[in-house]
């Protein structure tokens, strides 16, 4: 097996005097698709901020790609190849669709470059290219959060609940597209819904009151009432 | 939207089909062509129809500064240095969301710095002047870094309350330094020639027209630039622009200094203009001015501080000079308006309805409702 392409060990956070994040350890497989399962406010979200230095981390360590990057500022981290989507589809509503890619872009070449591969994943953005983010409706508007972590040559995308609020027919779509962008990216996914999680994942990561409490490949965890019962709460389709 | 179909078919790459240059430069900036067009020639037109010179009126051996023309210059001139500065302020505040409530520092500075080394350097007057200005722009570039520095600590009011407390500071030692003068102010009159407005009012209205310009299109590119689209991401959200990886703090700072400079630069147009730099070019009323125009004129537009500027600068004098006097009798109470005397209750009462009437401010309105009419006139066209 390859050496994982991200490496969480023991990593501690605190958001001012609450301390969210208790020895969270895990790994991220080079490829595929990772996902983060775990009740409301068991510490996916911040799990992500962790990684791309948004919370800071007190103690413990991060690798991506074989280096540490505990510590080190948002956007150099973000340079490094690790694209974000953030919850609640956070694009840039008072830019354009071109807009909100163009400035995503860290070359000059990244768009042209990439632009075709993204209309192919996203073909409403096209349409709309010419239009502020903020007249799209919510399933566009997390199709391009998505596709603005697409513009740079990002190896690894960590996306917060791209499901979440949006219609069925539209989550259908997005994890099309999902599925599409894990060929040639490693995606590490937040995500509440079981049934949209346990279709895209390849492995899983199930955190629980702040810390990581089990992993394994999605296919076993399907299977495992015990475990979904336990920490995911009743009823999971 | 009139490419939607276009974009549908083409690739974005295509889309863009450049029409010929000086068409797209003409219907982009005929607006912009007529105004300054208009400012050249306005002195020279209010003296032709008052028959007053432009250039003042001829005193035995001394041309002194009277009649119509001269006097709506030195109105033009002040707004010009206002218009800079509220400019400034919005690239700051506008574009960038960082709100400061002592950007009158830099103003103030300006008046100073250039005031101080022409009154204490006994030079040729030019030398100094020019030494004057360029001093004003390294200390506002420097003064504008360190502050922008501490933006990176401090976030939102605090860096609010901090930059009040800086300007504050500069305001009370201006007051009380004999450097500076004191209360009473420092007197500049040791200007060139060619810059003193009792000798050459026109050419300070020229040069003041000419700051004016520079500015509106200086801020006008770099809000149009690939860095001003990551001032606007950093407004909208900074975590978000620092996760595509951006520094955000570098574009803050650029931001800052671009406004601190030629807020200082204003500072100088009015320290000439009024021959002399006081305490008040320092005072939180500037700054306060330059945040409630920049609202009413339209957060984050590049005409609204310059309409909110000319609007609310025109409106004061016309209510200030006006004779009119409105009675309300109810028996037991006489209430009485006098425009003139209570000229700051009239502005105030303006500025509430423009509030409420231009939710996005002047300009920022108008463009919303000239963005909803063609929409609906789109949707018109396409359903019928």
């Amino acid at each position: 097996m390859s050496a994982p392409l991200l490496r969480v060990r023991e990593i501690d956070a605190f958001i001012e005097q609450f301390h969210i994040l208790e020895d969270v350890t895990f790994d991220v497989p080079d490829g595929g698709i990772t996902v983060l399962l775990g009740r409301n406010g068991a510490g996916k979200t911040t799990t992500l901020r962790s990684v791309l230095g948004m919370t800071s981390v007190t103690s413990g360590d991060i690798e991506y790609n074989g280096q540490s990057i505990v510590g080190k500022k948002t956007h150099t981290i973000a340079q490094m190849g690790i694209g974000y989507v953030p919850e609640h589809r956070a694009i840039f509503s008072e830019l354009t669709v071109q807009e909100n890619l163009r400035i995503a872009a860290r070359h000059k070449d990244d768009l042209p470059r990439n632009i075709e591969m993204i209309f192919t994943l996203f073909p409403d953005l096209k349409r709309l290219y010419q239009l502020q983010g903020g007249n799209l409706s919510g399933g566009q508007q997390q199709m391009l959060a998505i596709a603005r972590a697409l513009v740079p040559d990002n190896r690894l995308l960590l996306i917060d609940e791209p499901s979440e609020g949006l219609a069925p027919v539209i989550i259908e779509q997005v994890i099309a597209a999902i599925k599409a962008l894990a060929e040639t990216k490693t995606v590490l996914l937040v995500e509440q819904n079981f049934r949209v999680a346990s279709q895209l994942a390849d492995n899983y990561v199930i955190m629980d009151h702040g810390q990581s409490v089990a992993h394994g490949v999605m296919a076993s965890l399907s299977q495992d009432d015990e475990i979904v019962q336990r920490y995911l709460g009743v009823g999971m389709h | 939207m009139d490419n939607v179909q276009d974009v549908f078919q083409e690739t974005p790459q295509d889309v863009f089909r450049p029409p010929p240059m000086w068409r797209v430069f003409l219907r982009e900036h005929w607006l912009h062509l007529l105004i300054v067009a208009v400012l050249i020639v306005l002195p020279h037109a209010i003296g032709w129809i008052t028959g007053d010179s432009p250039f003042g009126r001829v005193r035995g051996s001394r041309v002194i500064m009277a009649g119509e023309s001269t006097y709506w210059q030195a109105i033009f001139i002040e707004m010009f240095s206002l218009a800079v500065l509220v400019m400034s302020y919005n690239l700051m505040f506008g574009f960038t969301g960082v709100i400061s409530f002592g950007h009158a520092l830099f103003f103030g500075i300006g008046g100073y710095a250039v005031g101080i080394v022409v009154q204490y350097w006994d030079v040729d007057p030019n030398l100094a002047f020019i030494a004057g200005v360029l001093l004003v722009i390294f200390i506002t570039s420097i003064l504008g870094l360190l502050i922008g520095l501490l933006s990176l600590r401090l976030r939102g009011i605090y860096f609010a309350i901090f930059t009040l407390a800086i300007a504050e500071m500069a305001w009370l030692y201006a007051g009380s330094w004999r450097l500076t003068r004191g209360e009473d102010g420092l007197t500049i009159n040791r200007l060139p020639e060619w810059i003193d407005p009792e000798r050459s009012r026109l050419m300070v209205y020229y040069i003041g027209l000419a700051l004016f310009v520079t500015a509106f299109l200086v801020i006008r590119r770099l809000v149009r630039s690939p860095a001003g689209a990551v001032f606007q991401a950093i407004r909208e959200n900074e975590d978000r622009a620092k996760a595509i990886g951006y520094n955000t703090l570098r574009y803050k700072l650029l931001s800052i200094v671009v406004a601190s400079v030629l807020a200082g630069l204003a500072g100088i147009l009015m320290g000439i203009l009024n021959k002399s730099a006081r305490p008040e070019l320092l005072g939180v009323t500037y700054t306060v001015d330059a945040l409630l125009i920049t609202i009413i004129g339209g957060v984050g537009t590049l005409a609204g501080p310059v309409v909110g500027t000319a609007g609310l600068h025109l409106l004061e004098l016309w209510v200030r000079d006006s004779s009119i006097i409105l009675s309300l009798n109810l028996g037991l109470f006489e209430f009485t308006l006098n425009f003139s005397q209570d000229w700051i209750l009239i502005i105030g009462v303006v500025f509430v309805v423009v509030v409420l009437v231009f939710p996005y401010g002047l300009v920022g309105t108008w463009y919303r409702l000239r963005a909803r009419v063609g929409d609906w006139w789109e949707r018109r066209r396409a359903t019928t």
